[in-house]
C-alpha cells in the first residue's frame, strides 16, 4: 500500500460554539486530481486552511505524504510543496504579472539575498518567460497585477500555483467568477498540471467537477457525506438530498443558508 | 522612455553638482548658517527613509523610530563622555545599540500589523523616553549630554575632524549617501522583492513560503540601522544628545517627512524632510506658528497626492512618456484573445 498524498485524521476546528470542521478523517492516494464538494459553510476551505497552516486545528492531525504536518506554519508547509491559491483571488496587486511569479518562484528559498540585484538572476527570469507563455499571459507580463480582469487574475495564480513546483495543489474555487471561455481556459491547465501534480479542488461549478475529478468527497456540516467517483456521486440519495437534485443550481445556496 | 532617462539623469547629475559644492555655493549666495542646515536636512532625510523603509516597502506604520535614532545618539555621547572611546568606536556603538533595541522591540512588535505595531512601536519609544528622562547618571536627562568631539582621522601630523565645517558636511554627506545607495541596493534584490510582496498580501506571501516574521524582523532591524545611523550623525554634528529627540513628536514628524515627500520611493523622504525642514526655518523667525503651515501641507499632499510629491512628479514624467509614444497603445492588449 502507498502512502496517501494527504491525509487527516480527527481533524477537528472549533470557531467558538461553531464546529468548521467535524473530526474529519480524510485520505487521499496520489495521482488522482481529487475534488472536494458540498454546500456553503460545509468546511471547505476551513479544511484547506488547517492543511496549508493559515489555521491550526483544534484537535486531530494532518499528513502529507505520511509526515505529521499539524501546527507548523504556513511557509514552512509552503515549503514541503504543498501550494494553494485563495477563494478570494488574491495576488500581489501593486506589482507587475512578471514580479507576481518571480517572487512566487523565489518565495521558497530559505535564504534571500539581501545585495544582489534580483534581475541579476537568469535562471529565474527564464522560468518566469516559460510560465507566461503557459499560461498565456506574456503580453501583459509588465501590467500591474490589481488592474487585470477578474479572469486574468485567476490565470495569474495559476501561474504562481505552476512556477513553485507543488507536489500537492489546493486550488480553491479556480474558476468562480470566470466567463464560461476562462472556465473552459483554466479546466484545459488544470488537467495538465493534474499529469504531473496531486490537485485537490474545491468547486462549485459541477460540470467542471464532474469533468475532471477522479475521485470526489462530499462535505456537509464540517463531515464527510459521501465519496466515491462522479457516477457514484451522482447516483447518491444523500448528496442528491443535500443539493444535487435540485434543477437550478442556484437554489441549493438558498438552501443551504436555511439549513 | 527614453527622454524620460534622459530629464532624470540631467536632474540628479544637477542635484549631486549641487550637493558636492554646498560648502562653497551656499555662503557665496545665502548665508553661511544655510550650509548647516543643509547638513541636517542630509541627517533628518535618513531619519525619515527609516520610516519609510517600514511604511513604503514592508507596509508597517512604525510611530517609534525616534527611539533607534535616540538609541544612535546616546551611544556616541555615552561613548565619548563616560568610556573617553574615539569617534569611529562610537559611531560602531552608536549603530550597534540602535540595532539592538530594534531586534529586541522587533521580536515583539512585528507580529502585529497596522495600528497595533503603531501603538506597540509608540509604547517602546515612550517607555525609553521616560527611563532616558530619568537616568540622570547616564544620560543627562532633560539637560542631555554635552561632549567634545573626538578627531575623526589623523594620520602623521594631520588631523581631520567635525571642528572643520567643511570636512563634516562631506562626511555626512557621504555616510548618508551610502545608506540610501544600500537602501537601493536592498529594495531591488530578492529580500527587498520579498517586503514587497508582504507590503501587498501577507497572507499570500507566506502561502508562496516566505517566512513574513523574520522577514519582516529583518527589515525592522534595518530600519534601525537606518535610524541609528542618522542619529550617530546628529550626535556628532550638535556635540549633544538628549532625551527629547526620543519622544514620539520626533517619530512623527519622520512618518510625515516621508508620507509627504512619498513613501515607497527611495528619494520621497529626502524631499518631504527638505520641504519642512526649509519652511521651519524660513517662516519660523517671522511667525511663531510655523507648525501650521507644516499641518496644512501635510493634509493638502495627502488628500490631492496620495503618492507624494514623487507621485506627482512621476505622473508627471508618465505624461511625457505618453506624448513620445502617442501611437502605441499604453495598455498592450494580449495578443490572440478576443
Amino acid at each position: 500500500m502507498t502512502v496517501p498524498t494527504l491525509e487527516t485524521r480527527g481533524l477537528t476546528k472549533r470557531f467558538g460554539g461553531l464546529t468548521a470542521v467535524d473530526d474529519l478523517s480524510l485520505s487521499l492516494p496520489s495521482g488522482k486530481l481529487h475534488a472536494i464538494i458540498g454546500p456553503n459553510g460545509a468546511g471547505k476551505t476551513t479544511l484547506f486552511n488547517l492543511v496549508s497552516g493559515l489555521l491550526h486545528p483544534t484537535s486531530g492531525d494532518v499528513y502529507f505524504r505520511g509526515r505529521n504536518i499539524t501546527g507548523l506554519p504556513a511557509h514552512e508547509i509552503s515549503r514541503l510543496g504543498i501550494k494553494r491559491t485563495l477563494q478570494v483571488k488574491s495576488v500581489f496587486a501593486r506589482q507587475t504579472v512578471a514580479e507576481n511569479l518571480w517572487i512566487t518562484y523565489e518565495g521558497s528559498k530559505r535564504f534571500l539575498h539581501p545585495f544582489r540585484d534580483a534581475d541579476s538572476d537568469t535562471v529565474a527570469r527564464e522560468r518566469v518567460e516559460r510560465t507566461l507563455e503557459q499560461i498565456g499571459l506574456t503580453g501583459i507580463a509588465q501590467r500591474q497585477a490589481g488592474t487585470l480582469s477578474y479572469g486574468d487574475v485567476a490565470l495569474l495564480e495559476i501561474g504562481m500555483a505552476l512556477i513553485s513546483d507543488p507536489q500537492l495543489l489546493l486550488l480553491d474555487e479556480p474558476t468562480c467568477g470566470m466567463s464560461p471561455a476562462e472556465t473552459e481556459r483554466a479546466v484545459v491547465r488544470i488537467r495538465e498540471m493534474a499529469r504531473t501534480i496531486d490537485i485537490v479542488i474545491i468547486e462549485h461549478d459541477m460540470p467542471v467537477v464532474f469533468d475532471i475529478a477522479d475521485a470526489i468527497t462530499v462535505m456537509a456540516q464540517g463531515a464527510i457525506l459521501a465519496s466515491g467517483n462522479a457516477r457514484e456521486i451522482a447516483a447518491d440519495e444523500r448528496v442528491r438530498e443535500a443539493y444535487l437534485g435540485r434543477p437550478e443550481d442556484e437554489d441549493y445556496v438558498e438552501e443551504a443558508l436555511d439549513a | 522612455m527614453s527622454r524620460r532617462i534622459a530629464i532624470e539623469r540631467v536632474i540628479f547629475g544637477m542635484f549631486a553638482a549641487f550637493m558636492l559644492s554646498v560648502p562653497w555655493s551656499v555662503p557665496a549666495v545665502v548665508s553661511p548658517f544655510w550650509v548647516s542646515i543643509i547638513t541636517e536636512i542630509l541627517i533628518w532625510s535618513l531619519f525619515a527613509a527609516s520610516v519609510n523603509l517600514l511604511l513604503g516597502y514592508v507596509g508597517l506604520l512604525s510611530f517609534g523610530q525616534a527611539l533607534y535614532f535616540g538609541f544612535g545618539m546616546y551611544g556616541v555621547s555615552i561613548g565619548i563622555d563616560l568610556l573617553h572611546l574615539g569617534f569611529w568606536p562610537v559611531f560602531a556603538l552608536g549603530i550597534v545599540a540602535a540595532m539592538a533595541m530594534a531586534l529586541v522591540s522587533g521580536i515583539f512588535a512585528v507580529r502585529l500589523t497596522w495600528h497595533y505595531f503603531a501603538i506597540i512601536t509608540v509604547v517602546f519609544s515612550l517607555i525609553f523616553y521616560f527611563l532616558a528622562v530619568r537616568l540622570k547618571p547616564l544620560t543627562g536627562g532633560d539637560d542631555g549630554i554635552n561632549f567634545s568631539m573626538p578627531p575623526t582621522f589623523s594620520f602623521g601630523g594631520h588631523v581631520w575632524s567635525f571642528t572643520d565645517s567643511t570636512f563634516q558636511y562631506f562626511f555626512i554627506l557621504v555616510t548618508v549617501s551610502l545608506c540610501f545607495y544600500l537602501m537601493h541596493t536592498v529594495i531591488r534584490s530578492p529580500l527587498g522583492k520579498a517586503f514587497l510582496a508582504i507590503r501587498d498580501n501577507d497572507v499570500r506571501a507566506s502561502l508562496i513560503g516566505i517566512n513574513v516574521y523574520v522577514v519582516r524582523l529583518v527589515a525592522f532591524v534595518m530600519a534601525g540601522f537606518l535610524a541609528g545611523v542618522a542619529g550617530a550623525l546628529f550626535a556628532f554634528f550638535g556635540r549633544y544628545a538628549s532625551a527629547t529627540y526620543m519622544f514620539y513628536q520626533v517619530s512623527g514628524e519622520g512618518v510625515v517627512w516621508a508620507i509627504v515627500g512619498g513613501a515607497g520611493t527611495l528619494l520621497g523622504p529626502v524631499i518631504g524632510t527638505t520641504l519642512f525642514i526649509i519652511i521651519r526655518e524660513v517662516i519660523s523667525t517671522h511667525w511663531e506658528h510655523h507648525s501650521l503651515i507644516v499641518g496644512v501641507v501635510a493634509i493638502l499632499v495627502v488628500i490631492l497626492a496620495p503618492n507624494g510629491l514623487v507621485g506627482l512628479w512621476r505622473n508627471a514624467l508618465d505624461r511625457v512618456d505618453q506624448s513620445d509614444n502617442k501611437p502605441v497603445d499604453k495598455l498592450q492588449s494580449r495578443t490572440g484573445t478576443p
